[in-house]
């Protein structure tokens, strides 16, 4: 993560959060399954998987929440600001083994509450939203 | 479609976990799964010279908390599936090491939406974070949709 303090007075409406290209590996997925508590057979195992119906082993939702909110405390850095919400709405399964690659931008600016909404997402390979979400910055008063 | 459930559901607690302990490890090893390396998180030294003064967890761990046991018997289904359509937290304030964190979960509310393929019920399930001082750190709102 580069070393670096967002500052409210360096924000415009518009800016861009990425976009940052991830490749998704099924260890990775596996690991988080493991780490988390989460190892059941759809973010696991592909044959499983198939078997709930399933294109294969899918990423678990709140992973695809905590790359998201990667995206957003990365653009804060290390300042004072805090993201204060993050709302996703899971569109359509991160499918892993696949680059996916993480969007954003600036939508709102509150100067009297000094706060930053922006919409984020997950886009696939074929620049499909997969998932998509909103957050909220506060930056210090 | 009209939806029906008995009210006095919403806003009532269902279940309260017991503490769940929070160690720096179990942070770094979180951070390292989703490749977050900013020091506030895994780094004490520069933590300490940081904003809160000490490690933090990421927010999104917030989300890593298990339910409780008995949470799913207590989910409103509708129709014949149900999906995990997303969720909007509030980060009320960070998770810091040495944290014991408890969640109580309620439903929060429950609507119905029609879309393209047809009609379709949201059920909100509220599960708050509250630490060992009984200061609350997140809310977790679990919106499950429900094909009728």
């Amino acid at each position: 993560m580069p070393d670096k303090v967002m500052r409210y007075e360096d924000v415009n409406i518009g800016d861009a959060l990425g976009p940052e290209e991830m490749y998704l590996s099924k260890d990775q997925v596996r690991a988080y399954a493991k780490a988390m508590g989460m190892w059941v057979a759809r973010f696991t195992n592909d044959e499983e998987a198939r078997k709930e119906g399933l294109p294969g082993m899918i990423t678990p939702g709140n992973m695809s929440l905590a790359i998201l909110s990667k995206l957003v405390t990365d653009w804060i850095g290390t300042g004072a600001a805090r993201m204060t919400r993050l709302g996703t709405t899971y569109r359509q399964p991160v499918i892993p083994d696949h680059t996916i690659a993480l969007h954003g931008f600036v939508t709102h600016k509150n100067d009297e509450e000094r706060t930053v909404e922006m919409d984020v997402w997950i886009e696939s390979e074929d620049a499909e939203r997969l998932v998509i979400g909103t957050a909220t910055v506060q930056f210090p008063k | 479609m009209a939806v029906n459930y008995d009210p006095a559901i919403i806003g009532r607690v269902f279940e309260t976990t017991d503490p769940v302990p929070v160690d720096a490890a179990t942070i770094a090893t979180f951070a390292a799964t989703i490749g977050d390396t900013n020091p506030l998180h895994v780094d004490p030294e520069v933590a300490r010279q940081g904003p809160y003064g000490g490690l933090t967890a990421p927010p999104s761990f917030a989300v890593t908390f298990r339910n409780g046991r008995h949470f799913f018997e207590h989910v409103p289904r509708f129709g014949k599936q149900g999906f995990d359509a997303g969720k909007d937290v509030e980060f009320v304030a960070p998770i810091r090491p040495g944290d014991a964190i408890t969640l109580s979960s309620h439903v929060k509310e429950i609507y119905e939406k029609t879309g393209r393929s047809g009609s379709m019920v949201f059920v909100v399930i509220r599960s708050t974070l509250t630490n060992q001082n009984g200061a609350v750190v997140a809310h977790v709102d679990h919106r499950f949709m429900n094909r009728t």
